[in-house]
């Protein structure tokens, strides 16, 4: 009783824990551009997080491997420290874009000046990744983000025509600017696949100590877990789509996102979803400001891990901090983090095929994983997301031109 | 050395974690430093890990090398007591000369109040 009590614990936290900024901003700014047309989009992104954070957990518990153990020895020195460049300068900008997130709606809350906030939030999120145990971070943010739930009860009370949701779930290419269309399946696809996750997802497992016997709590946490974050996707959509389409709103403005809420709730809407976004932003930035120094740790082989105290993993300590102190010093620039968010996220498209292929190629020896490497079904579906990373990877920076970043 | 069967270098040994006899981290295998190629008798004689390892890893290594300085340390592959997920050393990291960076890390992380949470 009391292990499946922990199992939906760890569940609940990994719903809660599944959106960040990226997914607000791509889902809202589609929902209101595009409707419901894009939801199908958003169905193959989770569909990809499940596949390769399943595949990543079950590594992490045979074999005791860290994402970046594996790329480094499936990739050599070279290749592999390319894909370390690579993956930092993307979780960099994704944790300037969550610290300016974490400040925005902060200034929501209390009015007071952006950079002043960014200070302070910076300065409270250091706090925490330096003193709170790991499954603490975990918990509370996780549950904490459930509070964006209140975007379900936003998107039914807002009534929208349940025949064209239902039509948004089968692919189609669209209605309106083909290119905008593209740029918006891209950017859902990269939100949802956000390559932290990943990151973060294998560093816990193998931080946890997971072996082959918890193999079922990994697989009840991506799919159970991201499946139900994936919902909160939906609603963030569709009560876009019903919202602020109509009206002709786009959804330029990070404000926007919370108001969606207020409009058919009311104060304590825009409450919960403020309180909701706070939560998931601030637990986004701690993930992946962790998994910028799990990824060099592990790249370089030092010890790493919150399970070992701030000295005891002193260069993982230090990146980790240095990680936070470079994104901070992005927003305090004043660029809009919107715009980190957006780049942040086609650049991690572009990162992708490096970080999957050699969790891929892993789950697939027999050597490393014995009976526990992928079955049919895992090469099916992950040999089908590798085809589809590269594709939008490939097509990800020219369509951020074409379209003019989303604006047609 | 408790070696089963045949181990595939590049693959099983070769960017592989080193692990200590106190069970801590201490880098990665960067390189293996073979004897007797020529004579038709191969066997590692030690592996290499630091900047020093790096060059031998293509241009980027070499780049990284002439970046980033760091102590090379050549570990006698008799100090090898396991090779499994992990590369398991007979030794402590300290004994083997691998700790520096670390202790360099850590008395910078120590000035920080609650260090040790």
């Amino acid at each position: 009783m009391r292990k499946i009590f922990s199992i939906a614990l760890g569940i609940i936290a990994a719903i809660g824990g599944f959106v960040d900024i990226g997914d607000i901003v791509f889902n809202v700014a589609a929902g209101a551009v595009f409707g419901y047309q894009l939801l199908w989009a958003v169905v193959i992104g989770v569909g990809g997080i499940i596949t390769y954070a399943e595949m990543c957990g079950r590594v992490a518990a045979v074999s005791e491997k860290a994402v970046f153990d594996v790329v480094r020895e499936r990739l050599g020195f070279s290749v592999g420290l390319v894909t370390l460049v690579a993956g930092q300068l993307v979780n960099l900008l994704t944790l300037a874009a969550e610290i300016g997130g974490v400040a925005l709606t902060l200034q929501f809350l209390s009015g007071l000046p952006y950079r002043l906030l960014l200070v302070l939030g910076v300065f409270a999120l250091f706090v925490v990744l330096w003193a709170m145990p790991f499954s603490w971070i975990e918990r509370i943010f996780g549950y904490g983000g459930l509070a964006l739930l209140v975007f379900v009860v936003a998107a039914i009370k807002l009534n929208p025509d349940w025949g064209s949701v239902a039509h948004g779930f089968v692919p189609s290419t669209g209605s309106g600017n083909g290119v905008v269309y593209a740029y918006y399946v891209v950017g859902l696809i990269g939100a949802a696949m956000i390559p932290y996750e990943v990151y973060f997802y294998s560093s816990g497992a193998v931080e946890e100590r997971w072996r082959p016997k918890d193999l079922g709590i990994n697989r009840a946490n991506a799919l159970i877990g991201y499946a139900l974050g994936g919902l909160l996707s939906f609603a963030l959509m569709i009560s876009a789509g019903a919202l602020l389409l109509p009206r002709g709103i786009h959804a330029d403005l990070f404000g926007t996102v919370s108001l969606v809420a207020a409009s058919p709730i009311g104060q304590l809407g825009l409450i919960l979803a403020l309180v909701g976004t706070l939560f998931a932003v601030s637990g986004a930035a701690i993930d992946s400001a962790f998994s910028g120094g799990y990824n060099i740790a592990q790249f370089f082989g030092w010890e790493w891990g919150k399970y070992r105290h701030n000295a005891g993993a002193p260069r993982f300590t230090i990146a980790w901090s240095v990680m936070l102190i470079l994104a901070f010093l992005i927003v305090v620039t004043g660029v809009d983090p919107i715009l980190v968010t957006e780049f942040s996220v086609i650049f991690a498209v572009v990162a992708l095929p490096l970080t999957y292929l050699p969790i891929f190629l892993v789950a697939n020896d027999r050597a490393y994983m014995g009976r526990y490497a992928n079955g049919v079904l895992g090469n099916i579906f992950g040999g089908l997301y590798l085809v589809i990373i590269l594709v939008i990877a490939v097509v990800a920076i020219p369509l951020l031109i074409a379209s003019n970043m989303g604006q047609g | 050395m408790n070696i089963k069967g045949e181990i595939d270098l590049g693959l099983g040994v070769l960017d592989h974690q080193l692990i200590d006899s106190e069970d801590h981290r201490c880098g990665k295998v960067d390189d293996l430093e073979l004897e007797g190629v020529r004579e038709g008798n191969p066997r590692v004689r030690a592996i290499v890990t630091g900047a020093g390892g790096w060059r031998g890893r293509g241009r980027v290594g070499r780049l990284l090398a002439a970046l980033v300085h760091t102590k090379t340390v050549f570990i006698p592959w008799e100090e090898v007591a396991e090779v499994g997920a992990e590369i398991r050393l007979r030794r402590t990291a300290a004994e083997l000369g691998l700790g520096r960076g670390r202790d360099a890390a850590a008395r910078w992380v120590e000035k920080v109040p609650g260090s040790s949470l």
